[in-house]
């Protein structure tokens, strides 16, 4: 081959051995491996279990099928996928204030002092960690069964993660125009308006849709502990053996989540292009 | 009109300008010259009170240097890209406005002095074309323009055509030597290249590691300034 197309070789050296590395590497292997033997063993994972409820969920399939699409289920059905649609918009929308005075402050560069920042930071936190079911519990025992306690839980979660999305892409966004007007002689808050906001507006915008597709699928969960929509239809239809009824509302589920996600998509993928226009 | 007296700036440990002096007067475009790391950019940040001056004093007019006096023209233009050539021009005026009347758009009388500041850089066709359509040379001048909406007394350019191809570079220059003979102001701009320097500046200030090493017409040679050192310590 050499001589055919003339091109110069060389032969490899072989690589350096590093034993330290490599002992780690199985180190770490070994402890992945019995890391997963705790959790499969805590777990109760059994595929005997799974085998013998083979012909329960059989069963459970057999009764669902096929969907009861009759106008006295579909009808209720599609009317609270739409209050879902409706508990999952309002609580990205209603979040929008907190989440953005929450970002400025936990973001460097806009956070008034380390205290503000820190502050906001622990707040946010928390408001992740709560997950937005336990926040819907909660406010079902304080306002009652229905749609408003979704909106509530789904407020206080999305503005701990939305804070925090927004938050990192106020630190992402360029410095220099922040600059440029602070030696203008711009305050704090003139230059959060006039150049770092205008600036990561795309990348806000985007992130609401992301975070617009996920609370619609949350909203759902919620329904099933009793913050209304279509989820409290599903619990209800399981608790009645109604397996048909039950099935027609997760095909509407599935339609109406599908739809958003594509609308959520298309919409992001408009904002990216924008951004290099 | 600008007067830099006795400015000393450490970087850590590490003295970066010694002692310099420079004045600029009203009406005049110096130009400031130096190798990589002489000290011109710290100069000009230190002249913005954009680093912490250990010595030394910044005055403009003979009182202690205004925030406001002082405008600054950045090497990457630093406009926000997204918004119209207006809305960039109108932010140079952000330092005067009460916080309450900037937050809802400018007022009518600063969009209308911004698109004075727009005609007089020759972009007032563009004012509500996006700022990052504009090309690099359209850009600066933009910049030029929220700096003159500041109402400044002194502008500080930094590499301000270093971005910017020969044409562009010649425009800029040549706009910020206009505004300092027109408008009477004191316009300091660092420069890499001696030759944009001997056309458009009134005066040249050249630094070599920290210390002012000439000063003088425009035209002079200027290579000494450039000349390799044989040991770097």
């Amino acid at each position: 081959m050499t001589a055919v197309d003339g091109a110069r070789r060389l032969p490899v050296p072989p690589k350096p051995r590093r034993p330290k590395a490599l002992a780690l590497g199985w180190a770490l292997t070994a402890l992945v491996v019995a890391v997963h033997v705790v959790a499969w063993d805590a777990t109760e994972v059994s595929f005997g279990a799974l085998a013998d409820g083979w012909r329960g969920m059989a069963d459970f399939l057999g009764e669902a099928v096929p969907p009861d699409l009759s106008w006295q289920v579909l009808g209720p059905s599609l009317e609270s996928a739409l209050v879902t649609l409706w508990i999952g918009l309002l609580g990205t929308t209603l979040s929008v204030p907190f989440s953005l005075a929450l970002a400025l402050l936990a973001a460097r560069g806009t956070a008034p002092s380390t205290w503000a920042y820190q502050a906001a930071r622990s707040v946010l936190s928390f408001l992740r960690a709560v997950p937005d079911v336990v926040f819907a519990l909660i406010f079902v025992t304080a306002v009652g069964l229905g749609p408003f306690p979704g909106v509530l839980a789904l407020v206080c979660h999305n503005v701990g993660v939305m804070g925090k999305l927004w938050a990192e892409a106020l630190e992402d966004a360029d410095p220099g125009p922040s600059l440029a007007l602070r030696t203008a002689g711009a305050n704090r808050v003139q230059v959060a308006a006039h150049a770092l906001l205008p600036s990561v507006r795309p990348q806000l915008a985007g992130l609401l849709m992301y975070r617009f597709d996920v609370n619609v699928r949350s909203s759902l969960v919620l329904g099933l502990v009793g913050a209304g929509g279509i989820g409290f239809l599903i619990n209800q239809s399981i608790k009645l053996f109604k397996f048909d009824e039950m099935l027609t509302h997760i095909l509407v589920v599935v339609v109406l989540v599908v739809a958003v996600d594509r609308l959520s998509a298309a919409v992001r993928r408009r904002l990216s292009e924008g951004d290099h226009a | 009109m600008l007067a830099l007296t006795d400015i000393t700036v450490r970087y850590g440990e590490r003295p970066v300008l010694h002692g310099v002096d420079v004045t600029v007067a009203r009406g005049e475009l110096l130009a400031v010259l130096g190798a990589n790391g002489s000290g011109k950019s710290t100069l000009l940040r230190a002249a913005a009170g954009l680093v912490p001056v250990e010595e030394g004093r910044v005055t403009v007019d003979g009182r202690p240097r205004d925030r406001l006096d002082l405008a600054v023209v950045f090497q990457r233009i630093h406009l926000v890209r997204r918004r119209t050539v207006l809305d960039n021009a109108c932010a140079g005026a952000l330092g005067r406005l009460p916080l309450r009347s900037s937050l809802l758009g400018f007022p009518r009388e600063v969009r209308e002095e911004a698109m004075a500041c727009l005609d007089r850089v020759g972009l007032a066709d563009r004012a509500h074309d996006r700022a990052g359509s504009l090309s690099g040379g359209q850009q600066q001048r933009v910049a030029v323009a929220r700096a003159l909406c500041q109402r400044p007394r002194v502008v500080l350019a930094d590499e301000p055509v270093s971005a910017l191809d020969p044409a562009a570079s010649e425009q800029v220059l040549a706009l910020l030597a206009e505004l300092a003979h027109l408008e009477g102001l004191a316009v300091l701009a660092v420069l890499h290249q001696p030759a944009l320097a001997a056309r458009h500046a009134d005066r040249v200030v050249g630094l070599r590691d920290g210390r002012v090493v000439l000063d003088g017409a425009p035209d002079q040679p200027v290579d000494s300034l450039y000349q390799v050192l044989e040991a770097v310590s």
